[in-house]
């Protein structure tokens, strides 16, 4: 990590090319360069050795990928210091300052640069940019559908679509607070001058960067046309695009895992004096809980992805049932992974929506305690339910019972989080800016997306529903209208602290009500396209679900244009918009009491925790932070740290 | 770039803005602007660079009317082919815009327009080898008049599921006419590496249309590639698949 | 006050959407869904409706109005509520298990194989069904069912994974390549329906649906022979259905 207790004074140290050599020239564009590169170099060495083999296309493609995902964070820095440590130096402290983007200005964001605000505002338009290409994918896969049996996409095109659509929304939404939020504000909540790893924080983005071009590659690859799921067998019959979809996968894991090793690492070991385990805010310990389930969750899909490019290239047949395979195994594999994943997405926003309600309600949280352990509940029986995925696959007939069991347990902890969250409004002065009309926007939402979510869990029903657009309303509802309004309240709460500006909330409530209304149009219209029998995944379909479907379309339309206004808003309020004050939601955690922008070590005083960040309205809850902490260090060491020409995170912004 | 606050000890202040500059309605346009332009773009470049399949609708061509159960009905004919190599130039022009050699195509083109309630009576040359169904019940012509074809001169009502070069199958979209259905198999030739104008077979077969809607026709013989052959060719839209619309 | 509108509301809804909304059912299976369906609803209606009414009547009651700017004071410190607390777990564990007793007695009777019953050969492929009376030698692309009496439909794939989804009986099953997976249904009512792909197959995945029709015994004899069928396994259909 970054060392600062030796800081020396600016003036001994010197930050020029000079010091690293090449290693100061590199940004996305060397990235970029080599990626290709090395992918050219790769597909030229596949296509000279390989091609002739059976695999040969197959084979030709995931060198390809290798090649470029390689050669993309080689050339970005990734791996700058491990090839330093082998080639027996160490970093010397002008490399790291250089690495944490000092005296870069803006030039950082473009870098592999280890300053986790820095690493956080890369994933916050990283998601965003997932988020513009998968909803422009679900723009067209609802022109199509208009009309019953439109010409727009030809059966390939939407099949492909719909598979990136669903995957991209599922990674972007994974990584959509765990990325921005829990390494911009997690680090300053918990009181920590940065994460634990941040070379290994740098590399979760860029590994996960460098995983979406192969992604959109498959376009013109033949296209992935096995849904988001891909289930064997027909993702072995599917064309090369899989391949280079199995790419992103496993490159997708290995950022996740680091990423979720460097969050619980950060909590355990980087806490503030004071700030003990129960008074940690209780985002954390959702970020944590989140951490934790994609780390049990993220080998089962490096495995199966593995296995899969193994069957395509190699000619195993794990999944292929000529060859005593069996798809069971992967739909096994897939939903081992596939539904903690689902509560990976959902906890961290929620648990972030949790700090916006008690901020926001002027209250502190309702059953802290309980809280946490609901979180930990719902964590911990989302890994025994993966199952119910299965109820109509004719797999284990037997097991329908106990995984029945299972997933209708999981409402408990999740109705004790519910109750949390209305208890802590109760009785609140209902503070009505954006951020809390999103949070009522996921009350409404998720209580339709949870209880949607029991006729499903329930056997005899899920039989007439699975595969049909029922499904795909209800996941919709918890995922959409539950965990991405929830980050949406999030980013709105933390906007100003990220940005320094403060957001403008008159377009942003138009957005508001257009999304709200976007998405109880969208998905009623897919509940009624599901009640009467409409499958998944089809391009062209009985004319009979020809009217909810023009709803579901039009409600679409609504709610992207929505985000887009949204979108406006927020671009409007960082380039034009009133300069924020540290603190102006008047909130009681940590990431509230250190200056905007935030400082590169983020705290110039050591902070000293004494209570939770909840003692709203609690007689002199005022000194959550001590005031009598001493100062770390003396001020002749801090100048280098705050001098205005030592340029501080966001200062360029 | 606005000026930032630099130093730590600044305390919070208590002022802060309750509403940011008016929007502006020109950014408002220009950021929408930006956005249509971002999903058309990407739009076309996914829809149009990718996805190219034979343009161009052929029209069943008219020869008069015939009698089917005692009722006149239009007649007309259609021909197409089968080819075992789609990068194949056929009079000038390619049997598939991005054909790929060792995939299979029919040609010269995958979209067929016939009239509703017609006669219409199809000639296809099959030019590609072939081998066994995955489902013999393919086998069978189904949904012709007579449930017979024309293979080679000779009236046939089956062929051996072993020795089948193409299928043309023909079902309703959903919604359609959900009691149409046509199979009819094509044999193969004999022997490996067939070309784009060697050996064929001839095999001509009637049916009547269905009302007016979308069919959808593609072939059930597994002639791709990868697991069950039904890759590759199979699953690109436009070699071994396409539509008939019915007006 | 508001939960209780809310919760008549919810139930109301639930009592009379699925029933307008679900295609119609033609087996005892699809009216277990219908059931279950409005059960279900009228069981969550007053969690959802007392979650609503708190948050409503929070924004209702204790908003704080006027300006845009901070309420001038905190709300109460209300940290939690040991009652309220496990009232509420007690209720959501009670609802739980009433969910499961219900869910776990329809599925197990469903489970039950009856005798007499007519078995329906299912083979998925990409991108059509067919079916196979097996003893008649009759293999269709249509699905015909006789009424009231136990079907067990055994269905399998030659290529990659279809969705076996007769909606309006109630049943789903996956066709998977090598195994032979069973559900089992009675149809009650005549009518017709459509079997439809549940699981992403490919390329015409869009297509592969079958007619379906439930008939009456007689009519269902009189089909298989119209079929092809063999006259003698026929006859024993006709004389079964007339048993």
């Amino acid at each position: 990590m970054t060392t600062i207790e030796e800081a020396p004074r600016l003036e001994e140290t010197t930050l020029g090319p000079k010091a690293g050599g090449l290693y100061r020239r590199q940004n996305i564009f060397t990235g970029l360069g080599f990626g290709i590169f090395l992918g050219f170099v790769g597909w030229l060495t596949a296509h000279a050795f390989l091609q002739s083999s059976n695999w040969g296309t197959d084979m030709v493609v995931t060198v390809t990928m290798v090649g470029w995902v390689v050669g993309f964070n080689v050339g970005v820095g990734t791996f700058n210091a491990p090839i330093r440590w082998l080639l027996g130096h160490d970093q010397s402290y002008e490399d790291e300052l250089y690495a944490a983007g000092v005296g870069q200005g803006s030039k950082r964001y473009y870098k592999f640069c280890t300053d986790h605000k820095v690493v956080g505002t890369q994933y916050l338009v990283l998601v965003m940019v997932m988020f513009a290409i998968g909803g422009t994918l679900a723009m067209m896969m609802r022109t199509q559908l208009i009309t019953s049996h439109s010409s727009f996409l030809s059966p390939d095109s939407y099949n492909a679509i719909v598979s990136i659509h669903g995957m991209l929304m599922i990674i972007a939404t994974i990584i959509m607070v765990s990325g921005p939020f829990a390494n911009f504000i997690m680090p300053i909540m918990v009181g920590a001058k940065d994460m634990a790893f941040p070379r290994l924080n740098a590399m979760s983005f860029w590994v996960i960067a460098s995983a979406l071009p192969p992604m959109l590659a498959t376009f013109v690859l033949g296209g992935v046309d096995a849904g988001w799921t891909t289930y064997a067998p027909l993702s072995i019959q599917a064309p090369a695009a899989m391949d280079a979809f199995s790419m992103t996968m496993i490159t997708f894991v290995v950022s996740v895992t680091v990423s979720g090793v460097n969050t619980i690492v950060t909590v355990l070991t980087m806490r503030a004096k004071g700030m003990t385990l129960g008074r940690l805010p209780i985002f954390v310990w959702g970020s944590v809980v989140g951490s934790a389930l994609s780390i049990y969750a993220m080998p089962a899909l490096l495995l199966g992805f593995t296995s899969m490019v193994s069957d395509r290239v190699t000619g195993t047949s794990f999944f292929v049932a000529a060859g005593g395979g069996t798809g069971w195994l992967w739909e096994n594999i897939f939903w081992i992974f596939g539904h903690p994943e689902v509560y990976i997405i959902l906890i961290p926003p929620v648990a972030a929506m949790m700090e916006v309600a008690s901020t926001f309600a002027r209250k502190p949280l309702f059953g802290y305690k309980i809280t946490i352990a609901g979180f930990v509940a719902v964590g911990m029986l989302s890994i025994m339910v993966w199952a119910h995925h299965m109820f109509t696959t004719g797999w284990a007939p037997d097991l329908a019972g106990p995984f029945m069991l299972t997933t209708e347990l999981i409402s408990i902890p999740t109705g004790i989080i519910f109750l949390c969250l209305i208890g802590t409004l109760w009785k609140g002065r209902i503070w009505t800016r954006l951020p809390m009309y999103f949070v009522y926007l996921f009350l409404w939402n998720f209580i339709i997306g949870g209880v949607t979510g029991i006729y499903l869990s329930d056997v005899p029903a899920d039989q007439y529903f699975h595969g049909d657009m029922f499904v795909t309303a209800h996941f919709h509802y918890t995922l959409l209208g539950g965990a991405m309004i929830a980050a949406t309240a999030a980013l709105c709460y933390w906007f100003p602290k990220v940005t320094g500006k403060m957001l403008n909330e008159r377009v942003g409530k138009v957005s508001f009500w257009m999304i709200a209304i976007g998405i109880q149009a969208t998905y009623f219209g897919q509940f009624w396209e599901g009640f009467q029998g409409m499958p998944r995944r089809v391009a062209y379909y009985d004319p009979i679900f020809l009217h909810a479907n023009q709803l579901t379309s039009v409600g679409a339309y609504l709610l992207m244009a929505g985000w887009l206004v949204l979108l406006y808003a927020m671009i409007h309020s960082v380039r034009n918009g009133s300069i924020a004050p540290a603190n102006p939601w008047h909130s009681k955690t940590l990431e509230w009491m250190v200056p905007t922008p935030v400082p590169l070590v983020n705290f110039l005083v050591d902070p000293v925790v004494t209570s939770d960040p909840y003692g709203y309205g609690e007689e002199g809850s005022e000194g959550y932070v001590s005031s009598h902490s001493p100062p770390a260090r003396s001020e002749d060491e801090l100048v280098p740290l705050l001098s205005s020409d030592y340029p501080i995170s966001g200062g360029d912004r | 770039m606005p000026e930032v606050a630099s130093s730590g000890s600044e305390p919070t202040r208590d002022v802060w803005p309750t509403k940011g500059p008016k929007a502006k309605p020109a950014g408002l346009l220009i950021t929408f602007g930006i956005a249509l332009a971002l999903i058309v773009g990407v739009g076309a470049l996914f829809y149009g660079e990718t996805y190219r399949s034979p343009s161009g609708t052929e029209v069943a061509k008219s020869v008069g009317t015939a009698t089917v159960n005692g009722v006149t009905v239009p007649h007309v004919t259609l021909h197409f082919q089968t080819y075992p190599d789609s990068t194949g130039i056929v009079n000038g022009v390619p049997i598939h815009p991005s054909g790929n050699s060792g995939w299979p195509a029919y040609g010269l083109t995958n979209s067929y327009q016939v009239p509703a309630h017609a006669l219409v009576t199809v000639y296809v040359r099959q030019y590609d080898s072939g081998g066994s169904l995955n489902n013999p019940w393919f086998a069978t012509v189904r949904g012709t008049i007579d449930g017979t074809a024309i293979v080679d001169g000779k009236v046939v009502k089956s062929i051996s599921p072993n020795d089948v070069g193409h299928t043309f199958t023909v079902r309703a979209t959903p919604g359609t006419d959900p009691g149409f259905f046509l199979s009819v198999p094509l044999p193969a030739v004999d022997g490996d590496n067939q070309t784009d104008n060697g050996k064929y077979h001839t095999v001509v077969f009637s049916f009547v249309s269905g009302s007016k809607g979308l069919y959808a026709w593609n072939c059930e013989f597994p002639c791709g590639e990868m697991l069950a052959s039904f890759g590759g060719p199979m699953s690109a839209y436009g070699f071994m698949s396409g539509f008939i619309n019915v007006a | 006050m508001i939960w209780l509108v809310l919760t008549v509301a919810g139930g109301i809804m639930g009592v009379v959407a699925p029933h307008h909304l679900l295609t119609s059912l033609l087996s005892n299976d699809g009216t277990d869904v219908w059931k279950t369906m409005v059960f279900f609803t009228v069981l969550a209606a007053p969690v959802a409706a007392f979650v609503y009414s708190v948050a409503i009547y929070s924004l209702i009651g204790w908003r704080h109005r006027g300006n845009q700017d901070e309420p001038p004071e905190d709300g109460p410190p209300i940290r939690g509520n040991g009652f309220v607390t496990g009232v509420w777990l007690i209720t959501s564990t009670v609802l739980v298990i009433v969910l499961l007793v219900w869910g776990l007695s329809v599925w197990s009777a469903q489970q039950v194989s009856h005798p007499d019953t007519l078995q329906v050969e299912v083979t998925g492929q990409q991108w059509l069904w067919t079916f196979k009376y097996p003893g008649t030698g009759v293999e269709s692309r249509e699905l015909v069912l006789p009424v009231n009496r136990p079907i067990e439909f055994d269905v399998s794939s030659v290529d990659v994974t279809h969705g076996f989804w007769p909606a309006a009986l109630g049943v789903q099953v996956d066709a998977n390549p090598n195994v032979v997976t069973v559900i089992r249904t009675t149809p009650d009512r005549v009518g017709k329906f459509t079997v439809r792909c549940s699981q992403l197959c490919g390329l015409y995945h869009s297509f592969m649906y079958a007619p379906g029709s439930v008939v009456t015994s007689d009519q269902f004899a009189t089909w298989l022979q119209s079929q092809g069928a063999t006259s003698s396994a026929a006859d024993k259909e006709a004389q079964v259905s007339q048993s």
